[in-house]
C-alpha cells in the first residue's frame, strides 16, 4: 500500500491551516491589527519620548498685574501648556479630574494644587513652574535669568533618542511571540483535544508529526509576518530601522519562537478543557505582559519584584532584543538572560514531549 | 464467507468502570454487524478499540488479517470511521473537509460522489458551525467513506437525524452493503437493527448477552408474540391482574406487554379476567415479538430508558 508523500500532506495540511485560520477574525486581529494599532496609538501618543505637552490649569486672577503677566510669559516659555480659566471653569475642570496641576494666587502670591492620582505629572509641572518663576522674577527685578542647564533625552545605544515607538518595537514582538505559545498554540492544542478533532484526525493515517510540524510551520510563519509588518510600520510611521545586525535579530526571534512554541505545548498539557487552560493561560500572560517591560520598564517596583520577573522568560528575551534593535549591541552582554531563556525552552521542550496528550 | 474481523477475549478497565468486560466477536467480510444495548453498555468502547482509538487492557484483534501492533497505519487507510461525536473546524466547509480527508488515503473517493451520495450538495460550501446536527451527522458519514474502505464504523449513525434522514441513511449503509464493503454499526433502535443488521450483538454491562441474526434472536425467545393492553393516561398496577391470568404482566407507560407463546388459548382468558376484573381498558393488539422485547427479556430493561 502507498500512503501519500508525507512531504505533500504536510504542504495540504499547512495550507488547509492558514485557510482556516485567515477566516478566524478574531486571531486575524489579535495578530496582525493589535499590535499595528498598539504601534500607531502609543507611538503617536509618546511621540516625542516623554509623556504628552504638559498642562497647567491658571485660575485668570481678578485684576492682572505686571507680576502676573510676566510670570505668564515665563510659563508660555517653558514647555508647559497653559489653559487660563474662570474660578468656575477651573473647578468643574478639577471636579472632573481632568487637571494635573492648577496655579492659583495666594494671598499676594500663587499656590500650586496638584492631582493625587497624576502626582507624577504634577511633579514635573511643578519643578517646570517654579522654574518659570524664578525666570519672572529676575526678569521683573531686571536680574541675569537663571541659566537652563539643556535636557537632551537618547536611548542608551544613543538612538532613537525622541521615539516612544522605538521601545515599544521589540516590545510588542515579544508580546506577539508570548500570545502565539500562550493562545494560537496552547489553547488551540486544548480546544483540540477536548472538541475530539485529535481523535477523528487518529483514525485516519495522517501521520501525527505532520499534523503537528503543519501547525508549528503555520505559526511560525504567522510570526514571520507579524514581525514583518511590525519592522515596516516602524520604518514607514516612526522612521526607525533595527541598529543591530539583521542576523543577531532574526536569530532572537526564531530563539523566541521556539522557545515559547514549546512553552504553548507543555502548558497545554496541564488542562483538560478550555475553561481550565484559560484560567492558567490569563495567569501567565498578564503578569508576563505587565511586568516584562512590553510598554514600560518596571523600574519603581521593589528589587525583589525586578529580580523574580527578570528569571521569568520574557524580560530577559526584551532586555536582549532592544539592546540589539535599539542599541545596535550584540548579544556579549547578555549571557545570563539567555542562559534564563535557554534553560525555560529546555524545560518547555522536555514537558511538552513528555506530557502531550492526543485525547 | 471470509472473516473480516475477529475479536477475541476483548477487554477495558476504565478508572471505576469495566466498560468491555470480555467479548468475542466475529463479524464476515460483506456483513452489516450490529451492535445493540442501552447507554453505558460499551458500544463505542468496543468500537473505538476495534479503531486503533482506545488501547485494550487485554484481547486480540485483527482486521482484514492486519493487527494494530503491525499494521496500524495500513488499517488506517483501509477502515472508514464515523465517531460517535464529530468534531471538525468550525470554518470548514463539506467540499474542504472531504478534500483534505482525502489527501490523508492512498485511495479516495470523489468529493462531488460523496456531496451526492449524503445529500449535502446545497451545503457544500457553507462552514461546518453552520451545518445542522444532522447535516453534520450526514458529513461525518461522508467522511467515513472517503477513502473507499473496506470496512466502515458507524457510532450511532442516525442519532439527531429526522425520520427521513434517518430512512436515507439506511439507504446509504444498503448501498455501501451492496459494494461489498463490510459495516460495523452500533444503535439503541432496534427497528434499525431488524432493517439493516444481517447479525448483530446484545451488550450490556460490557458483555455480549446473545448475538445471532435477528430472526434467530427473535426466535430463540419462544415467544413469537405480544398482546398488548393500553390505557388512558398511565397503566394501573398489573400484579393483581396478572395473578389472575397466571402469566407475566409487563407495564410499560401507558402499556400491559404479555408476552405469549400461543396468543390462541391466552385470548380468551384474558378477556375472562378482564371480564371479572372489571378493567377499564383502551385498546387490544397482538404483534410480532420484537428484538425489543428479546432485549426485555435479556436485561429486565428497555433499550431506551
Ligand atoms: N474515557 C472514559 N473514561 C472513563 N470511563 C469511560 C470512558 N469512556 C467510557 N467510559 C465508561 O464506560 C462505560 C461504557 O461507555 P461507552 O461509551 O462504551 O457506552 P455506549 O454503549 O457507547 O453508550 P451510549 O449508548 O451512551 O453511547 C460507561 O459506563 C462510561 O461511563
Ligand atoms: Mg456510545
Amino acid at each position: 500500500m502507498n500512503l501519500p508523500n508525507p512531504f505533500k500532506l504536510l504542504w495540504l495540511q499547512f495550507r488547509s491551516e492558514w485557510r482556516l485560520y485567515a477566516r478566524d477574525r478574531g486571531a486575524m486581529f489579535w495578530t496582525f491589527l493589535f499590535p499595528l494599532l498598539m504601534l500607531f496609538g502609543f507611538g503617536v501618543i509618546f511621540r516625542s519620548g516623554g509623556p504628552p505637552a504638559l498642562t497647567l490649569v491658571r485660575i485668570a486672577p481678578a485684576q492682572e498685574t505686571a507680576r502676573d503677566r510676566a510670570f505668564l510669559q515665563a510659563l508660555e516659555n517653558s514647555r508647559l501648556k497653559v489653559v487660563t480659566l474662570s474660578a468656575a471653569d477651573a473647578e468643574q475642570r478639577w471636579a472632573k479630574g481632568e487637571t494635573t496641576a492648577q496655579l492659583e494666587s495666594a494671598g499676594d502670591g500663587y499656590r500650586l494644587r496638584l492631582n493625587s492620582y497624576l502626582i507624577a505629572q504634577g511633579q514635573v509641572v511643578a519643578l517646570a513652574a517654579s522654574q518659570a518663576f524664578m525666570v519672572a522674577q529676575a526678569r521683573l527685578k531686571g536680574l541675569p535669568e537663571p541659566e537652563r542647564i539643556p535636557v537632551v533625552v537618547e536611548s542608551p545605544g544613543h538612538v532613537h533618542s525622541e521615539n516612544y515607538a522605538a521601545f515599544l518595537v521589540p516590545g510588542l514582538i515579544g508580546l506577539n511571540l508570548l500570545s502565539m505559545g500562550l493562545f494560537a498554540v496552547g489553547m488551540v492544542t486544548v480546544a483540540y483535544r477536548e472538541k475530539g478533532k485529535f481523535r477523528r484526525l487518529a483514525v485516519t493515517p495522517l501521520p501525527k508529526w505532520v499534523f503537528l510540524l503543519a501547525q508549528i510551520l503555520q505559526r511560525v510563519t504567522v510570526v514571520i509576518l507579524q514581525t514583518a509588518l511590525l519592522l515596516l510600520a516602524a520604518r514607514f510611521g516612526f522612521g526607525i530601522v533595527n541598529q543591530g545586525s539583521y542576523a543577531v535579530f532574526a536569530g532572537l526571534v526564531i530563539f523566541g519562537t521556539a522557545t515559547f512554541l514549546a512553552m504553548g505545548f507543555a502548558l497545554s498539557s496541564f488542562a483538560s478543557t478550555v475553561e481550565t487552560y484559560g484560567a492558567i493561560s490569563n495567569l501567565a500572560f498578564f503578569p508576563l505582559m505587565l511586568l516584562s517591560g512590553v510598554y514600560f520598564r518596571i523600574d519603581n517596583a521593589p528589587q525583589w519584584m525586578q529580580k523574580v520577573v527578570f528569571v521569568l522568560p520574557l524580560a530577559p528575551y526584551l532586555r536582549a532584543l532592544r539592546a540589539v534593535f535599539n542599541d545596535g549591541a550584540t548579544l556579549a552582554g547578555h549571557g545570563t538572560g539567555m542562559a534564563i531563556i535557554g534553560v525555560w525552552a529546555m524545560l518547555s521542550f522536555v514537558l511538552a514531549v513528555k506530557r502531550f496528550r492526543w485525547v | 464467507m471470509t472473516e473480516q474481523i475477529a475479536i477475541r477475549g476483548l477487554r477495558k478497565q476504565f478508572p471505576k468502570v469495566l466498560a468491555v468486560a470480555g467479548i468475542d466477536l466475529s463479524v464476515a467480510s460483506g456483513e452489516v454487524f450490529g451492535l445493540l444495548g442501552p447507554n453505558g453498555a460499551g458500544k463505542t468502547t468496543t468500537l473505538e478499540m476495534i479503531e486503533g482509538l482506545t488501547r485494550p487492557d487485554a484481547g486480540e484483534i485483527v482486521i482484514s488479517g492486519l493487527t494494530w501492533e503491525r499494521n496500524a497505519r495500513e488499517i488506517r487507510a483501509r477502515i472508514g470511521v464515523q465517531l460517535q461525536a464529530t468534531s471538525l473546524y468550525n470554518k470548514i466547509t463539506p467540499r474542504e473537509a472531504l478534500d483534505l480527508f482525502g489527501g490523508y488515503y492512498p485511495k479516495r473517493r470523489g468529493t462531488e460522489e460523496l456531496l451526492d451520495l449524503v445529500q449535502l450538495r446545497d451545503k457544500a460550501d457553507a462552514y461546518h458551525v453552520t451545518l445542522s446536527g444532522g447535516q453534520a451527522q450526514r458529513l461525518a458519514l461522508a467522511l467515513a467513506l472517503v477513502n473507499d474502505p473496506e470496512v466502515v464504523f458507524l457510532d450511532e449513525p442516525t442519532a439527531g437525524l429526522d425520520p427521513q434522514g434517518r430512512r436515507s441513511l439506511w439507504e446509504v449503509v444498503r448501498a455501501m452493503k451492496a459494494e461489498g464493503r463490510t459495516i460495523v454499526l452500533t444503535t439503541h433502535y432496534m427497528d434499525e437493527a431488524e432493517a439493516l443488521c444481517d447479525r448483530l450483538a446484545i451488550l450490556d454491562h460490557g458483555k455480549i448477552l446473545r448475538s445471532g441474526t435477528p430472526a434467530e434472536l427473535i426466535a430463540g425467545l419462544g415467544i413469537p408474540s405480544v398482546v398488548e393492553l393500553t390505557f388512558e393516561g398511565t397503566s394501573p398496577d398489573p400484579a393483581d391482574f396478572a395473578a389472575r391470568l397466571g402469566t407475566a404482566v409487563e407495564a410499560r407507560g401507558d402499556i400491559w406487554e404479555i408476552p405469549t407463546p400461543d396468543p390462541k388459548t391466552l385470548l380468551p382468558r384474558l378477556f375472562s379476567v378482564i371480564e371479572t376484573t372489571q378493567l377499564e381498558y383502551n385498546q387490544v393488539h397482538v404483534r410480532r415479538a420484537t428484538l425489543e422485547d428479546v432485549f426485555l427479556q435479556l436485561t429486565g430493561r428497555s433499550l431506551r430508558e
